[in-house]
């Protein structure tokens, strides 16, 4: 698929398309669609800024790349002066005071916002059902879901609405969308891109990444929206990757892939048929491929909704309807908190919630908490043995297919489970790529920390392999 | 003395129960094997304390200030009215 981004640019220069019209039709499509993707729109915003990208060409200076283009942003981003509600009933009428940083480096580089997308409620969910906007509808196939949490953003950028959008991944939330939507989505390594501004689910997983219909579009924004930032200590600087870095032809000469991933008994026929006919035509190129020891998959999502549970658990708790948020007064202060919370958080984030508080409980804590804390570090010192061994982990993004609208919200163990194949690179805090390519809903594309440049250079290799 | 707090009173959610679903996670846990290794990393979040942002604060601009006020449940003369906070 080519560069979105570069087609509008070359389109605005050559003044085929005003940027008004651009945005205008963009918006048009945004408010006529039926998918369930829009929160709310910036229309008047958007076309102000339009208006400016106009007269500028008008008075023939030049733009920059990034300057008019169009893109859709997960609404658990803050961007001041929106409505800002991570479709919940607590924030639906919580506007933003101030802008994420990752957000505010796309509008300096004049990339114009459309439309607050609409996700699983804080991140929490598979499916983006979990929203008081309406589950979000799949591209492909409207009676299935839009996969989750960043539903809205992978349809959005899949229908065309979008030249690209941000999600949020904490534990799959970008990359099963775009694998469930037929796009590529990237979460970046932990800490590349600042988290300032984006609502916490779990911080210690939460990362900023670009969803896109290219492999150049995703290092573009990747690029834009990198770097060091004193307000998240976490962050660190990065170097630009360059095109030329991508479709450099420098081989990569041994990958490889997780054995019980591709054994178990709960992967689809399909698209483990499909996977192993994807490294076959890797191996065919001369690369060798090595099979892999890692967790089985309920151990990776145990550990991962434990430890998730427990952050999320305390990052919600500031939502007591005291300063924001739809206060329901009770008889006395804890009776606000505890009725506020209970009337307006969904079950699935009370689900959570709970748990978190459990096992960050006394006579919990050591049993469960600090174990798998503990369990966690394995997976990453695993990770870290990989990678002596090998450049790139392919992976499934996930065993099945999206499922019918409805089913997921009825056995939500089935939705946790759903996530095995995206959790553990979460866990190792590592830069994975999903590629519309290989199954039918995409191949993971994983490197070492901080080598995302790897990730896009594979990808770029199997845009012309398989 | 100890007095049992339960995961509605923790949790601040009225009603709130544990759930069967998570509790299965849990169980995977308690019988997974750990190392004896007592390095508890998430190391690489770490900070170095010669990298840390200044002490010092800065005011918020109007307009963000404006928002905050706009966000307060309650407002009354531009102050936030909280509920009484009771004694126990």
């Amino acid at each position: 698929m080519e560069s979105q981004i570069h087609k509008i640019h070359q389109k605005l220069m050559n003044k085929e398309i005003t940027c008004t019209k651009l945005i205008q039709d963009r918006l048009d499509l945004l408010k006529s669609n039926d998918n369930n993707t829009v929160n709310a729109l910036l229309e008047d915003t958007a076309l102000e800024l339009a208006a400016k990208v106009d007269a500028k060409l008008n008075e023939g200076k030049e733009i920059g790349l990034l300057e008019g283009i169009p893109f859709g942003i997960k609404d658990v981003y803050m961007v001041q002066g929106t409505y800002t509600t991570a479709s919940s009933d607590l924030l639906k009428k919580y506007k933003s005071s101030y802008t994420a940083t990752a957000i505010q480096k796309l509008l300096d580089a004049g990339a114009i916002p459309l439309v607050k997308e609409n996700c699983d409620s804080f991140g929490h969910g598979s499916s983006s059902e979990n929203t008081i906007f309406g589950a979000v509808k799949n591209a492909v196939n409207p009676a299935l879901v839009g996969g989750g949490s960043s539903g809205g953003s992978a349809v959005n950028v899949a229908k065309d609405y979008t030249a690209f959008s941000i999600g949020g991944d904490t534990g799959g939330s970008i990359r099963q969308p775009a694998g469930y939507n037929n796009v590529y989505g990237l979460k970046p390594t932990y800490g590349r891109i600042s988290r300032y501004g984006l609502m916490a689910y779990a911080s210690s997983t939460d990362c900023v990444g670009p969803i896109a219909k290219s492999i150049e579009d995703i290092r573009i924004v990747l690029n834009a929206m990198s770097g060091k930032d004193v307000k998240d200590q976490t962050t660190y600087e990065s170097e630009i990757i360059s095109d030329e870095a991508v479709t450099a032809s420098e081989e990569i000469k041994t990958i490889g892939y997780f054995k019980n991933f591709i054994e178990s008994d709960a992967i689809d026929a399909q698209i483990k048929a499909d996977f192993l006919a994807a490294v076959e035509k890797i191996k065919a190129k001369g690369i060798e491929v090595k099979e892999l020891d890692f967790f089985e998959a309920d151990t990776l999502v145990s550990t991962y909704y434990t430890l998730a549970m427990a952050e999320t658990a305390s990052n919600l708790s500031r939502l007591d309807g005291t300063n924001y948020g739809n206060r329901i007064e009770g008889a006395n202060l804890k009776d606000t908190y505890s009725i506020t919370r209970s009337e307006n958080f969904s079950e699935e984030t009370k689900r959570r919630i709970v748990g978190g508080n459990q096992v960050l409980s006394q006579g919990f804590s050591d049993e469960i908490y600090l174990k798998g804390l503990n369990l966690r570090d394995q997976i990453s010192n695993n990770f870290e043995k990989d990678f002596k061994e090998v450049a790139i982990i392919l992976s499934p993004v996930t065993p099945s297919l999206p499922p019918k609208i409805g089913d997921s919200l009825k056995d939500p163990l089935a939705m946790y489970l759903s996530d095995a194949y995206t959790v553990g690179f979460s866990l190792g805090q590592l830069p994975t790529l999903t590629v519309p390519q290989g199954t039918a809903t995409g191949l993971q594309i994983t490197a070492a920390k901080n080598n995302d440049e790897l990730v896009l250079k594979f990808a770029n290799f199997l845009k012309d392999t398989i | 003395m100890s007095k049992i707090m339960t995961v509605d009173v923790l949790s601040s959610i009225k009603g709130a129960q544990s759930s069967e679903t998570v509790d299965k996670l849990f169980e995977v846990i308690k019988n997974a094997n750990t190392t004896n290794s007592n390095s508890l990393s998430v190391k690489n979040n770490a900070l170095s304390l010669d990298d840390l942002r200044e002490d010092v604060v800065i005011d918020s601009p109007l307009a963000e200030k404006e928002i905050i006020i706009e966000n307060f449940p309650k407002e009354k003369n531009g102050y936030l009215v909280v509920t009484k906070v009771i004694e126990e």
